[in-house]
């Protein structure tokens, strides 16, 4: 009889009580690490001075041109280690977050033909400073009291403020890519080591589980809120042209991986394939494009999505686990294969589609720039509001009698029929809700790029979409968001590595798998 | 209701689990099925809902032949319980019982989607109930646990909540104080007859005959996949056929 407990993790037993000085020696270990992190900051990084006059961003790599300006990964350093001497919770995650920095500017100096002095010292602080946390004895979880409803709103308004600030600055570290600065990836990918850092010392104290039970309480006004701010991301330093295409692509993936959500991560369908119907409510939308208004573009993308969602859906409901993600994957390559093959001429084939205009409202293109504003604000602000959108009806599901009964299927199917579920049903109204969302962000996708072409739906995005799904937190609601805007921005970050991008992806995905398998996000 | 089974044989392969097996489930009763280890009666329950379709003979609700199909049976007015716990065990406790409700829920596609008055009339409701199984079944009704960090007699309670919440005719129960102490047995017998008390039949499968032959108005003891002996209490405890089949075997300790 299986009993169905969760396993009890083992400590190991706490070390035997050591005489005198070695006792001394192990207590002062958390101590001796906050120290060497620090040195570790004040420590010259380069071996050589890299070439700066053209790259005033390397500057901070030169100790002895400035050695008082500790800016960039150095004050991240800096604030790590003193979280780290003066918080004891802070310990572990301050300890992750020095460990990705040092180990991330380590390997792009090496690359840059430089040796790392000040790398290793901070690496070995990260290291003693982990030894030293995962030695303490668990602590109790931390209980903040919710505060009245006025103090409430001041701190959400702070921290979806805090949050604007934050995604901005992740979104634009390192700089626009290589031509200005050839070590803006690891810029990008220190700053994300310490976001993270500071998100998980947030949590060690008890902060966020506040914050998100205050926005759990004051729902409405956290929505209204935190929609304001991302709408606010164009007045932001990200509010240039580049990062506002930028920024609407992610919101388009976001959209698209939010649909995914509902099928993998609700009704725990694996599909291999999905990014075909991404393909099918851009080419929708592409070919209605001269015709008709876009709202009325959008809308038949997303219901030609739709309906292609249930044909596949159908026959797929006899098939369980690995028959499903492979007849899902023959399905996305049958719709590659079609699109590049320009099949009953919809596709355009290897000229992709061209020419599809902007969308225009009321006599005012979408890329034009208006206001003050950069050009791709609007297309941002349209991706926000689909991302909204979908979030919500990620949410509402899932809270509802259809969204248990995925949940249900997810976990044990027959089970699930045994409670009356119509399993059949409703794993095709899963696959009819994710495709039309697909669709629909296909729709915004075909008029933003103004051009359509098979190549942009091979399998390798169905993956990456996948892969956003289980980094972000597999049915959660800002999982897919969060996760989506991690692998459609990195790319975008560190071009250098294009060739490694699955591969990084598969490592980054098997560190969550081990680490985290709940995703960055989750749900309770 | 009624639920019959009529002359169903199930075999797997080679292996006959049932042969030629008639049970009758009346209304308003407690049905006891006993038997050793392996004599099927795991089998019958999940031919009797739906789970397997039987190799030969079939299984009447209301004089109506039943579809293989759980979801039907379950629409229909048949819950279960399984052996080895089979909850879902990422959800929460509350949740889980309103997974039990699905068939009594009415809520369409749209109207989970917006969220609008008539939903949350709905939901609202589902949620009341759900939390009364739970408090039925002596749970916490907030039940917002996991299900999969609740102990293991909870784990039990939880399973029984889930079933009752779809407005069941008949409740099986396959082994429900399997792997329980004394008072939670006791506590799970007064369940039992609170569960009969609100006018749903039980048929429950039991190794303690204390249980059985105190609770039960009929006890069905099935041997090797045959139907050894049915009737009233008395009667099957006395009779040398169980006796000798049943009793002599390791389950005659109590
Ligand atoms: N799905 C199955 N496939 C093959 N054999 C099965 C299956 N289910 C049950 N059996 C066999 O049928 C017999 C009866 O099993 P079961 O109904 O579980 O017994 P009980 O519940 O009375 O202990 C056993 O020999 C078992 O191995
Ligand atoms: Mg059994």
């Amino acid at each position: 009889m299986t009993l169905d407990r969760p396993p009890v993790r083992h400590r190991k037993p706490a070390a035997p009580e050591l005489p005198g000085p070695a006792a001394v020696l192990l207590r002062l270990r958390a101590p001796a690490a906050a120290v060497l992190v620090l040195a570790g900051a004040l420590l010259p990084w380069a071996s050589v001075v890299l070439p700066g006059g053209a790259y005033p961003d390397l500057a901070t790599l030169q100790f002895f041109d400035a050695p008082h300006l500790v800016t960039g990964f150095r004050l991240h350093l800096v604030l790590l280690g003193l979280a780290a001497a003066l918080l004891p919770r802070a310990r572990k995650p301050a300890a992750i977050g020095v460990i990705a920095i040092a180990l991330v500017h380590m390997a792009f100096l090496t690359g840059l033909g430089a040796l790392s002095i000040g790398g290793p010292v901070t690496l070995a602080a990260g290291a003693l400073l982990l030894w030293a946390a995962r030695a303490e004895p668990p602590r109790p979880r931390m209980e903040l009291k919710t505060p009245p409803p006025a103090v409430a709103w001041l701190v959400l308004l702070v921290a979806f403020a805090a949050l604007l600030w934050l995604v901005s600055a992740t979104l634009t570290a390192g700089g626009q890519s290589r031509a200005t600065n050839p070590y803006g990836g690891a810029e990008f990918l220190a700053f994300l080591g310490f976001g993270l850092a500071v998100a998980g010392v947030l949590s060690a104290y008890g902060v966020l589980a506040w914050i998100s039970a205050m926005s759990e309480r004051h729902r409405i006004f956290s929505i209204a809120v935190l929609l304001g701010c991302a709408l606010m991301l164009p007045f932001t330093q990200a509010g240039t042209g580049y990062w506002m295409t930028v920024a609407s692509s992610i919101g388009v993936y976001a959209a698209t991986a939010i649909g995914l959500n509902i099928v993998v991560g609700l009704a725990g369908l694996l599909d291999l394939g999905y990014v075909a119907f991404l393909g099918i409510g851009a080419f929708t939308a592409a070919n209605l494009a001269h015709a008709v208004p876009f709202p009325v573009a959008a809308l038949a993308g997303a219901v030609t999505a739709g309906v292609f969602g249930v044909v596949v859906g159908s026959p797929t409901l006899r098939v369980r686990g690995d028959y499903l993600a492979i007849v899902t994957l023959a399905f996305g390559e049958i719709f590659f294969r079609a699109a590049q093959n320009d099949i009953g001429g919809l596709t355009g084939g290897a000229n992709s589609i061209p020419g599809i205009p902007p969308i225009n409202v009321l006599g005012l293109a979408f890329n034009e720039p208006v206001g003050g504003l950069p050009g791709g604000s609007r297309y941002y602000m349209i991706s926000v509001l689909m991302v909204a959108g979908a979030m919500a009806v990620l949410a509402n599901l899932r809270r509802s009698r259809t969204g248990r009964a995925w949940l249900a299927i997810r976990e044990d199917e027959d089970v699930a029929r045994a409670m009356g579920v119509r399993t059949g049903r409703a794993k095709i109204v899963a696959f009819l809700v994710g495709a039309t969302l697909a669709g629909l962000a296909g729709a915004v996708f075909a008029h933003k790029l103004g051009t359509v072409g098979y190549e942009s739906f091979d399998f390798s995005e169905s993956v990456t979409l996948l892969a956003a799904v289980v980094l972000g937190g597999m049915g959660t609601v800002p999982g897919a968001v969060v996760g989506a805007s991690l692998l459609f921005v990195l790319p975008e970050k560190l071009r250098e590595f294009s060739d490694y991008r699955l591969m990084l992806f598969g490592l980054a995905l098997i560190l969550i798998m081990r680490f985290r398998p709940q995703g960055l996000v989750s749900s309770s | 209701m009624t639920l019959i089974a009529e002359n169903v044989s199930m075999a797997f392969g080679g292996l006959v689990a049932l042969d030629d097996v008639t049970l009758t489930v009346p209304d308003r009763a407690i049905i006891g099925l006993i038997g050793p280890n392996g004599a099927g009666k795991t089998t019958l329950f999940n031919c009797l809902t739906g789970l397997y379709a039987p190799t030969s003979g079939r299984v009447l609700l209301d004089g109506r032949p039943l579809e293989a199909d759980p979801a039907e049976a379950a629409r229909h007015g048949v819950a279960r319980t399984f052996q080895n716990i089979r909850l879902f065990s990422g959800m929460s406790a509350l949740e889980n019982v309103l997974v039990g409700r699905h068939t009594r829920i009415k809520q369409g596609l749209m109207s989970a989607l917006f969220h609008g008055p008539a939903f949350r009339r709905s939901e609202a409701e589902a949620v009341e109930r759900a939390r009364a199984e739970l408090a039925f079944v002596g749970l916490d009704p907030a039940g917002d646990t996991p299900a999969r960090s609740l102990s293991y007699g909870d784990q039990r309670r939880l399973e029984i909540a889930r079933a009752l919440a779809g407005d069941p005719a008949v409740l099986m129960l396959d082994e429900p104080t399997a792997g329980m102490n004394g008072s939670e047995t006791t506590a799970i017998r007064t369940l039992i007859g609170a569960i009969r008390d609100r006018g749903i039949t039980v048929v429950v499968i039991e190794h303690d005959t204390k249980f059985i032959f105190s609770l039960c108005d009929h006890v069905h003891v099935l041997v090797r996949g045959r139907m050894l002996v049915s009737g009233p209490p008395e009667a099957v405890r006395t009779d040398p056929r169980v006796i000798e089949a049943y009793l002599g075997t390791t389950e005659c300790s109590k």
